[in-house]
């Protein structure tokens, strides 16, 4: 993830992005059927989904480059986990959203206080005290070492979500898109299609977001940098 | 059974966060990389001195 590879790359990724979203949006409001017990609002699940999938890879690579860093003691690994944290943070954020919305008109309330939707609350709560830790301690390596111990500890909530609602009686429904019976037996073909779609869509847009928040990262260690460099000269 | 106004809901927000978030990225990138200039500039203009 080079910097100036990622300046290369960006236009590349951001026509891939965009032409993925229209394509996504085109199937969403005009491709799939609309769905006979739920109706329009059923729709709100290809945003739903590819925003907790995109959420939970976010928090992996926390969790991955938080392990790369404690191991190597690299700067680089610190820049990547923060990132990821940070990008995970806006789409459980989506997630936490977009899932009350749905849930208002299908089961009649806002929220219930369930396995699925309590641990998935519980992982946006400690991601966001991962980045409250970060922006409240002093720069340096300890700062680092104690986000990278949140950042993998935060982790282990994530197996809890998944499994939670195979686990214990919820009102949110098992998955359809990966289940025992095979990848999307749960659902019409057009609707995995479109979910599929829109998956790739927001997995590009995280790619691009990526980018660019490990280049401002990069900004502001060269700007630190040349600020030691003077004030040592002088 | 009409939810248009949920769905209409979800976008905006889905939409709005997505878009402030990249506004947000682009306004640092951009006031960092003028920071990183303007510092540069006055190293250069010290070490001529």
């Amino acid at each position: 993830m080079n910097g100036e590879n990622n300046d290369d790359n960006k236009p590349v990724l951001l026509w891939l992005t965009a032409a993925a979203f229209a394509a996504a949006l085109y199937a969403i409001f005009f491709y799939v059927p609309t769905e006979r017990t739920e109706g329009v609002v059923q729709r709100i699940m290809y945003f739903h989904i590819p925003s907790a999938w995109i959420a939970f890879f976010a928090f992996f690579i926390v969790f991955l480059c938080s392990i790369l860093f404690l191991w190597k003691k690299e700067r680089e690994w610190d820049i990547y986990a923060m990132a990821s944290a940070e990008i995970g943070v806006l789409f459980c954020s989506l997630v936490l959203v977009t899932g009350p919305i749905w849930a208002k008109p299908i089961w009649g309330t806002w929220w219930v206080w369930d396995a699925r939707l309590t641990s998935t609350l519980i992982l946006w709560l400690i991601y966001v005290a991962y980045l409250m830790l970060r922006i409240h301690t002093d720069p340096g390596s300890m700062r680092a070492r104690y986000a990278a111990v949140v950042g993998i500890v935060g982790f282990l909530d994530i197996p809890i979500i998944h499994f939670s609602v195979l686990w214990w009686r919820t009102f949110h429904p098992q998955p359809k898109m990966i289940s025992a019976q095979g990848l999307g037996a749960g659902m019409a073909p057009s609707m995995v299609g479109a979910l599929l779609i829109s998956l790739t869509a927001f997995t590009l847009l995280y790619f691009l977001l990526m980018g660019q928040r490990i280049n401002i990262e990069k900004l502001k260690d060269e700007i630190d940098r040349l600020k030691k460099e003077n004030l040592y000269s002088h | 059974m009409d939810n248009l106004g949920f769905l209409f809901a979800a976008n905006v927000f889905v939409w709005g966060a997505i878009f402030f978030y990249v506004f947000r990225l682009g306004r640092s990138a951009n006031t960092l990389k003028k920071d990183l200039e303007a510092l540069k500039e006055s190293l250069h203009k010290s070490a001529n001195k």
